[in-house]
């Protein structure tokens, strides 16, 4: 007769116990670190130009990729500190990669750490990075029906970005469908509409996240 | 497609327990699952078929269990089912998620 053995333990443990190291890690040193996860295309990359150059807290960016460094050489044109993770056909970012790159960080120089996690509405949400706070990236040529379609990252997701707001009066989009949907799945997240293009919405969001990035350092 | 990474970490923090207990062959290991994880079980099954190759528990039976999601209501404590953030009774946004976020390995059969 086989015998039984329980073992009631996370299935993630080895990755939630990095995750872990690497808050403590980031609680010490007072630096934010924010998680950007949204579908490839949402803007994600063209958001942290636009925050990085109107920010005056001391940024830094891990850029998480299938392939290419792209992201990160755009990044770096902005003058700010970018480091390169390609996950070779992964579909997310995982705390052990995010502690690697971090070792090639100065972290005594840093107010936040922007994670830009790999282009993918799904696998991101599950991983715990070491974030103070997961960000939902949506724009508006996806559609206003994503956050009940992913509930998911929306309902976890301590603020949700709508993004491309430029584009609602060529293509049309219904809003109240959209922050409807997010509100019915997480009151509490912080919501706001930006445009990387035009700018607008983008100074709220720097101040927002200043606003955290001095709650952090209390 | 996160479900290799999962069988990854299921196959090596499993490994890591027969090591050190000196565990015979393993014919089923149990997960529970949360409905909020996203995960696909048909996939899990099959990474595992293939994950498993040459470990400890190659050829094991892998059982899921699949919880749905369940919320209460920390102010009048009423719970409910499905993703509704606020709750069903009173309205109030002071909830907590009872289950349908598990992700665990629950047990193991071992061969004496």
């Amino acid at each position: 007769m086989p015998r039984r053995i329980s073992i009631r333990q996370s299935v993630m443990a080895a990755d939630e116990k990095i995750a872990g190291l690497l808050r403590r890690k980031l609680s010490e040193k007072k630096i934010l670190m924010l998680n950007l996860i949204g579908s490839p295309g949402a803007g994600k990359t063209a958001l942290l130009e636009a925050t990085l150059k109107g920010a005056r807290f001391r940024s830094a960016v891990i850029e998480g990729d299938i392939a290419t460094s792209r992201d990160a050489d755009r990044i770096a044109r902005t003058g700010t500190r970018a480091v390169q993770i390609n996950t070779r056909g992964g579909c997310h970012l995982e705390s052990h990669l995010v502690q690697k790159a971090m070792e090639e960080l100065d972290l005594d120089g840093l107010d936040v750490i922007f994670i830009e996690n790999v282009g993918n509405l799904v696998c991101p949400a599950e991983f715990d990075l070491g974030e103070d706070m997961k960000v939902a990236v949506s724009s508006v040529p996806e559609g206003p029906d994503k956050p009940l379609k992913y509930p998911h990252l929306f309902s976890r997701a301590g603020a949700v970005l709508l993004t491309k707001v430029d584009l609602v009066r060529h293509i049309g989009f219904d809003r109240g469908l959209f922050w409807g949907d997010v509100e019915g799945l997480n009151p509490l997240a912080r919501k706001l509409e930006v445009s990387s293009l035009d700018g607008s919405g983008i100074q709220e969001w720097i101040d927002l996240v200043e606003k955290w990035v001095g709650e952090k350092r209390k | 497609m996160h479900e290799f990474s999962l069988i990854e970490a299921v196959i090596d923090s499993i490994e890591e327990r027969s090591r050190e207990g000196s565990w015979g062959r393993i014919t089923k290991v149990t997960l529970k699952i949360g409905e909020m994880r996203q995960v696909i079980p048909e996939i899990l099954q099959f990474s595992f078929s293939v994950a498993s190759k040459g470990s400890s528990m190659e050829g094991a039976e892998l059982v899921i269990i699949e919880l749905a999601l369940e919320k209460r209501c920390r102010s009048c404590g009423n719970s409910w089912k499905g993703s509704a953030s606020r709750c069903t009774s009173c309205g109030s946004d002071d909830t907590e998620t009872v289950s349908g976020m598990e992700l665990e390995i629950e047990s193991v059969e071992v061969e004496e």
